[in-house]
């Protein structure tokens, strides 16, 4: 299940190559993550993103079915 | 069969599919709890002769699908119910439901901007508001009683789907007849390639159409993109794609927004709560997917000698994950059994997990959001028809929802009048 938001500031990466394009991340945080328009690869819009968008982007992680997502 | 791979488990091994008695419309198997319980990886005998693990709980459905080095997709997705769905058949070309890594990874983006992008559901959302109200107005000038299933999902499901991709609706009897038997229990591949061969030829032109004249559709986008690429797909490849989006894309769609309707209207307090707060209609999507989604069930293939949960299982040996059972997990979600349209967070499985999760998600998250948006404001009296323990459910298809919904209203308002 999600961590929750709060705590710190997180820090986010993405492993591109084994990124299947099911456009998750962006679907649950869309102002963090986008898709790039020619393969819908994750692109990240805001790598230390604002406290309100925290806990969505522990969704994200925890929902991308292809385990790109390193949240700290 | 390759005895080595499918090892005999005995005379009290469980069958699947477990009964499915008409008090539990909405599923899963009664008997799942208990399995969850006291055998969360239970050695079953499918309806097509293998034998697998039958897998439970959410945490062990979740590592194997997560997993496609330990786990592959090789066998086939679906070869516990479909007999014609020969597990140790070569890979086809186009079959990449059966690949794993970067074949796999080939085909799913190139398909992924065109069903995942926010921009392209952006795109796509007025053209299915239209087939929404279109449909629902000629419902409403025929009477006030409908067949939502046949009368209502699945058409507007088809014709999303076909527009999507680039194929008019007068021709969607060659996917139909398709999915009828690919989805059915066909036993031969013989069959299935009989009633492929027509839908694949249609296609084989249109690919050739698009790539002559493009248009504004998915088919021309790919082909635009592929060609841009490093490896471009094939025409051969090009049928594939589409075959893939348009056989499965739309009864299993046209199923939960069918089945959906029925878990609402039989559930009159979420009802009423999605109604005094439209907001709520996202989060009630996502539970009525976790509710009633992944219901067959999907099967993996051990690579090597490995656990799940805890649990011996040897190389080459079936896995069945029982998606639906493992979102009533206790241990993953509170009160699993409850249906709550405002449940956060719902982490859940419905649509699989792993790189081989449902990817025509967005779409059909996108089809059931505006359906459930325009039932609330433009038929509010919509109700069925019938006593629930009177819907039919479907039987010879591995598709599981009711046969027919029979719903009745009062009046269906103007299309235009927001709520």
């Amino acid at each position: 299940m999600t961590g929750g938001g709060g705590g710190g500031p997180v820090r986010i990466g993405v492993d591109v190559d084994k990124c299947v394009a099911s456009g998750m991340c962006a679907f649950v945080a869309p102002g963090v993550f986008g898709q790039r328009e020619e393969d819908g690869v994750v692109v990240v819009l805001h790598r230390d993103p604002p406290e309100d968008q925290h806990e969505a982007v522990h969704e994200a992680a925890v929902r991308c079915p292809a385990q790109v997502i390193d949240v700290e | 069969m390759d005895a080595s791979t499918d090892r005999p488990g005995g005379p009290d091994l469980l069958d699947l599919p477990l009964p499915q008695p008409r008090e539990c419309p909405f599923g899963p198997p009664p008997e799942m709890a208990g399995l969850r319980e006291r055998t969360p990886v239970v050695r079953v005998k499918c309806p097509t002769g293998i034998t697998a693990w039958l897998v439970t709980r959410y945490d062990d459905v979740r590592d194997v699908l997560g997993d496609a080095g330990r786990f592959s997709s090789r066998a086939g997705q679906a070869i516990h119910l479909m007999a014609h769905a020969d597990p140790d058949r070569p890979v086809g070309d186009v079959e990449f439901s059966r690949m794993d890594g970067a074949d796999y990874q080939r085909f799913r983006r190139i398909i992924g901007p065109e069903v995942s992008t926010a921009q392209r559901m952006a795109e796509l959302r007025p053209m299915v508001q239209d087939l929404v109200d279109e449909r629902l107005d000629a419902l409403a000038a025929a009477g006030q009683a409908a067949d939502f299933y046949g009368d209502f999902a699945v058409p507007v499901t088809t014709a999303a789907i076909g527009g999507l991709v680039g194929v008019p609706y007068e021709d969607r009897e060659l996917f139909h007849n398709a999915a009828a038997v690919m989805f059915s229990g066909a036993t031969s591949q013989a069959d299935v390639l009989k009633v492929m061969r027509p839908l694949h030829e249609y296609l084989y032109k249109l690919v050739v159409t698009r790539r002559a004249e493009p248009a504004d559709d998915s088919l021309s986008r790919i082909i635009a993109r592929s060609e841009a690429g490093e490896r471009p797909f094939t025409d051969v490849e090009l049928v594939g794609i589409c075959a893939a989006l348009l056989v499965p894309g739309f009864d299993t769609t046209a199923t939960v927004m069918a089945h959906g309707l029925l878990t609402l209207l039989a559930h009159p307090a979420e009802l009423a709560r999605l109604r005094a707060d439209p907001s709520l209609i996202p989060s009630a999507v996502e539970e009525i997917v976790r509710f009633l989604g992944g219901a067959p069930g999907i099967v993996r293939q051990a690579t090597r000698d490995t656990e799940i949960g805890g649990h011996p299982v040897a190389e080459g040996d079936y896995v069945v994950l029982a998606m639906q059972a493992a979102d009533r997990d206790t241990g993953a979600f509170p009160d699993p059994d409850r249906l709550d349209v405002g449940r956060r967070p719902n982490n859940h499985l419905g649509f699989g997990y792993g790189t081989h999760q449902c990817f025509g998600q967005q779409t059909a998250r996108l089809e059931l959001t505006v359906t459930l948006e325009t039932l609330l404001r433009r038929v509010p009296s919509l109700r069925l028809a019938v006593p629930l323990d009177d819907v039919p459910f479907k039987t010879g298809s591995i598709v599981y929802g009711p046969a027919e919904v029979p719903v009745t209203w009062d009046a269906v308002l103007p299309a235009g009048k927001a709520g």
